[in-house]
């Protein structure tokens, strides 16, 4: 055998070997054409008015991105799967996508109970997770989060932003708390108590709490109005935030109200109707119909797209706010898409607006996206943006 | 003194609702001795019928009275189509197709209307408040004691004043000889399961104010008018209102003065310590098979 | 086919009967233990969370049957039961350091106690009236849970230490598995061996009728309270079993829904059998897993499924199967 034969022999090798490990899949969950997520939600069952518009516009907002072509020539495919709210069963559908659709990244699982649940596994298998929908302070002090991004708020900041808003610019002295009894409201209270320790000269009076369950809030409301309390902050549902200021202004007590982002839903207008104004809520986005032009924009593509996600505009903006910044990574990670390309391009996002969220943020040591709130108050029926953005110190 | 009684108030407003629950549950298991656990989704769709009905302009009495009888005519189908062919099923077998039913009815209201909270326009006022020194009620909540009442008492001359009352009451305690006597016990297990629907129906429409529309909105009510049944005794109809009254001011008066956070358990707590003294409820009389 | 002509009394109580018999349960089990090695080598891995749950699920429906099939009383708070195994092994093993069987037993006696304790009202009540007290003991740990942060952590939940049985080579999934099947197995015999026993005999005639049973000298008191405490015993195991399987553990795992469940299960696998349980329990689980993908229509059709399985078949799946068996036992005549 000649050696120009040889040579000619091992460059055919090595260009197949080449050619064959770059048309490996380079990583899991994304082909040259495809990139799967996965999602377990609570699609059916008492959970199911957040699950059903938040996965739906996440479907839907990809469809759009792959309407436009994808992502570097890749499409987004988003597996979801129902878990009823229940975490062994949020359990069995992640090990699942994991395992066996193989996702590449596991976006917004919901509830609290359900995040604790998986999140061994989801640590242990080093799978990334986008915005994991529980309170952002469950991850404080949390080491091994490299390939966890989050963009959800904090609710303890929050507790301690609306205290000091109130205090500060609504004379308030004596504060009452209504909340639900999980750790949502206790974490919203938590930082209520915290934002108090700081404000001489004012008092939490009262904390009243009710059970997601509890079909009527009769005696909560009358409790807050014994407390003679000056302010009351809600850390409730959209139904049992509307039923206790309904059940207040029955009973003539108006004290000055004060609410978590939860309650940013236009539809507490409809539920409340006349009770709901004049409400000092904090927010992490733009409000759908505040004239925010981008905003209005994707809300008009997801009704164009799944009509019945018009119907819930909030929670449906708020399934695109929770997977934009892992978009805005993908795009600057480039074609050649592994895991870590993406944390390291994740890594790089400073200040980034996007079509909802503003100004996240991610950093080597910062995985927490989004420390920022403002203030609106409600108005006959639409919401008034009354403040600039408010930044919370970051802590993970 | 004042503030005792406005917990009162609330605390009745809402065992009316779980009064007119536990109306629905007590009439079906006194003639099939079925629990039926469709009975709250079953409301729910009656009164998201309502709601649709509403929404297409139809006034409000002909659009409560199309919802009782939709879900009068699905309780009677249920039990021809689904409960009479299964003749050697078990009285716990009976029970968990119900729950099989229940499981149905909610996803079919998730499909067609969604998950989110809505409002039931009625023509009671919400915010309309009657007061009487210190103590508030509002219009609604008076409405909807007052129709638990009344309610109660229209079940009660149609059950122990009429001749189909009689039948009811022959078929509940002995179905073999009712028919033995001519009676005709298919139709009157239908009608039954048909009337007690179209309450479960009416409690629907009155809670739905109340409490929002939506597709779980008779979750806890539920749980609650089947315990307050109980405690009133399964068996008795005055007794289902008795029940539901109790457990709304036993909780509110809990609530207002101890803990929220154990509510349920305490109203729970009451009911097994009256079960301990009188173990058929507190004016049940069930009907005792001797050996 | 072999005709064997029932002579004894023994004879009839034999729980494996031949040489057959024992080849298919010492297949069984061999089939069991090789699963948990089998199943990721065959690229369903994922799975073995399922065979847990599903181990879960069989271990509480055995016991439940043991309560509502066998002796006639009706359990809907069992998902308390569970609940306190479930944060009775954790704590146990979380506060105490106890190694994990010793915290498993104690998860499984304290549970017993509090069935124990839940069967005294049980003496008197029947029917809805022993639903609606069952049902509030279920609420009562819920909440008792959920607000005693001191005790349980409350909404922020409860790690659980990890099990190991030392065995390198096997994940922390395959051990459990390992765990769990031998757990479910062992207590699925257990609950053959009660049910023919002198107690299962016992049990079946308070069911058929207390008053006769009372009469034939089988002591009410002692029995009623016996048939809750074994009930809860298992239910404790079962909730060891869901807090290694979650690691972490929250009230909302065991709501008043989850009784539901359990108590469908016995029904949808047979009412008053052993096999039955197991039955229930494999396809409760499996069912609204399978099902999971389809989103919001998965109510609807798990309901539909549950609806049609009661009416082609009344007295629950191995009903089916025991008539299936009659039918061939004098086949081809």
């Amino acid at each position: 055998m000649k050696a120009c034969t040889r040579i000619a022999l091992a460059l055919v090798t090595v260009v197949t070997l080449a050619a064959v490990a770059a048309s490996q899949p380079a990583e899991r969950g994304v082909t040259a054409t495809e990139i799967v997520l996965g999602t377990s939600m609570p699609t059916s069952g008492p959970a199911a008015f957040w699950g059903v518009p938040i996965a739906g516009a996440m479907d839907a907002w990809l469809k759009n991105i792959n309407d436009q072509g994808g992502i570097h020539g890749r499409r987004l495919r988003l597996v979801a799967r129902d878990d009823g709210y229940l975490p062994p069963r949020a359990v069995a559908n992640t090990r699942e996508l994991v395992e066996r659709d193989n996702v590449f990244a596991l976006v917004a699982s919901l509830g609290t109970a359900n995040v604790f649940a998986v999140r061994d596994y989801v640590i242990e298998t080093q799978t990334l997770w986008i915005t994991p929908l529980a309170g952002a302070d469950i991850w404080a002090g949390f080491r091994r989060n490299k390939y966890v991004f989050s963009a959800y708020p904090s609710y303890i900041e929050e507790g301690i932003y609306l205290t000091t808003y109130a205090a500060q610019h609504l004379k308030s002295k004596t504060f009452a708390v209504f909340y639900q009894n999980d750790l949502y409201g206790q974490q919203g209270t938590l930082g209520i108590k915290r934002g108090i320790d700081r404000l001489p000269g004012t008092k939490l009076v009262r904390q009243v709490s009710y059970e997601v369950t509890d079909a009527e809030v009769a005696a909560q409301a009358q409790k807050l109005r014994e407390s003679g309390a000056d302010t009351v902050i809600l850390y409730a549902t959209p139904r049992h935030g509307a039923l206790i200021v309904r059940e207040m202004a029955r009973l003539g007590y108006r004290p000055t109200l004060v609410s978590s982002f939860t309650l940013c839903d236009p539809a507490m207008f409809a539920l409340a109707g006349e009770a709901w104004n004049d409400i000092y809520l904090s927010s992490y986005f733009p409000l759908p119909g505040t004239g925010d032009a981008k905003v209005e924009a994707v809300l008009q593509t997801l009704s164009r797209i799944n009509p019945a996600l018009a119907r819930n505009p909030f929670n449906a903006i708020g399934g695109v706010a929770f997977i934009e910044p892992f978009l805005e990574g993908l795009r600057r990670t480039g074609p050649n898409l592994t895991k870590d390309r993406l944390v390291s391009a994740m890594e790089s996002i400073r200040n980034w607006d996007g079509e909802i969220l503003r100004g996240v943020t991610y950093g080597p040591d910062r995985r927490q996206g989004t420390n920022r709130l403002f203030m609106v108050k409600s108005e006959r029926g639409q919401y008034r943006k009354l403040t600039d953005w408010y930044v919370y110190p970051t802590r993970f | 003194m004042t503030q005792l009684v406005q917990y009162l108030v609330g605390g009745l407003a809402a065992g009316s609702l779980y009064a007119l629950v536990a109306l629905g549950i007590v009439l079906l298991y006194r003639s099939s001795r079925v629990l039926n656990f469709a009975h709250g989704d079953l409301a729910t769709l009656a009164t998201f019928v309502a709601f649709t009905l509403l929404a297409s302009g139809i006034p409000f009495p002909v659009a409560a009275a199309g919802s009782l009888l939709s879900a009068a005519a699905i309780g009677a189908a249920f039990f021809f189509l689904v409960l009479r062919p299964a003749r050697e099923a078990t009285l716990l077998g009976k029970v968990v197709t119900t729950l099989g039913l229940a499981l149905v009815f909610s996803g079919i209201m998730q499909l067609v209307w969604g998950a989110d909270t809505k409002v039931l326009p009625f023509p009671l006022s919400d915010t309309r408040v009657y007061t009487l020194g210190q103590v508030v009620i509002s219009e609604i909540n008076l409405g909807t004691i007052l129709a638990g009442l009344a309610l109660m008492a229209l079940l009660y001359v149609l059950v122990q004043r009429t001749k189909v009352g009689l039948a009811m009451r022959a078929v509940a305690q002995d179905t073999t000889a009712a028919q033995a006597l001519g009676i005709p016990a298919r139709r009157i297990f239908g009608l039954t399961w048909a009337l007690a629907s179209a309450l479960g129906g009416a409690a629907g429409i009155l809670l739905a104010p109340v409490v929002y529309l939506d597709p779980f909105m008779m979750l806890d009510p539920f749980l609650k008018g089947f315990a307050a049944a109980v405690l009133g005794g399964m068996d008795s109809l005055p007794g289902a209102v008795v029940g539901g009254f109790l457990l709304g001011a036993a909780e509110s008066v809990f609530a207002g003065y101890v803990s929220f956070k154990f509510k349920t358990t305490f109203a729970f707590a009451v009911i097994i310590l009256v079960l301990m003294v009188r173990s058929e409820g507190l004016l049940g009389h069930e009907y005792r098979r001797r050996v | 086919m072999v005709r064997t002509l029932v002579e004894r009394y023994e004879d009839d109580l034999f729980l494996v009967k031949g040489a057959a018999g024992w080849a298919s349960v010492i297949g069984l089990l061999a089939g069991l233990a090789a699963l948990p090695v089998l199943l990721p080598r065959i690229g369903l891995g994922y799975l073995l969370f399922i065979v847990i749950l599903m181990a879960a699920n069989v271990i509480v429906a055995v016991g439940l049957n043991l309560l509502v099939g066998y002796t006639g009383l009706i359990s809907l708070g069992h998902a308390g039961f569970v609940a306190i195994g479930a944060y009775a092994s954790g704590l146990l093993a979380a506060r105490f350091d106890l190694p994990w069987p010793v915290a498993w037993i104690g998860a499984m006696a304290i549970s017993a106690a509090c069935g124990f304790v839940v069967g005294l009202p049980a003496l008197r009540l029947t029917g809805p009236y022993l639903t609606i007290a069952t049902l509030g003991f279920g609420i009562a740990v819920y909440q008792t849970l959920t607000n005693w942060t001191g005790l349980s952590g409350g909404r922020m939940g409860l790690a659980v230490p990890p099990l190991s049985l030392g065995i390198a080579g096997l994940t922390s999934t395959q051990q459990l598995c390992y765990v769990a099947l031998g757990a479910a197995a062992l207590l699925v015999w257990v609950g053959y061996n009660l049910a023919r026993s002198h107690i299962g005999r016992a049990l079946v005639a308070i069911r058929d009728s207390d008053i006769a049973a009372e009469m034939t000298g089988i002591n009410l008191t002692w029995y009623k309270t016996l048939a809750f405490a074994l009930s809860a015993a298992y239910a404790g195991i079962a909730g060891a079993v869901i807090a290694q399987a979650l690691r972490h553990l929250e009230p909302q795992s065991f709501t008043f829904l989850e009784s539901i469940t359990y108590f469908a299960m016995i029904v949808i696998g047979g009412l008053g059998t052993v096999a039955g349980s197991v039955i229930g329990g494999v396809v409760l689980t499996l069912l609204p897993h399978y099902l999971s993908e389809l989103k919001q229509w998965l109510p609807v059709v798990y309901g539909a499924v549950i609806i049609v399985m009661m009416a082609v078949e009344p007295r629950g799946i191995y009903g089916r199967w025991v008539r299936i068996k009659l039918y061939f036992k004098t086949w081809p005549l």
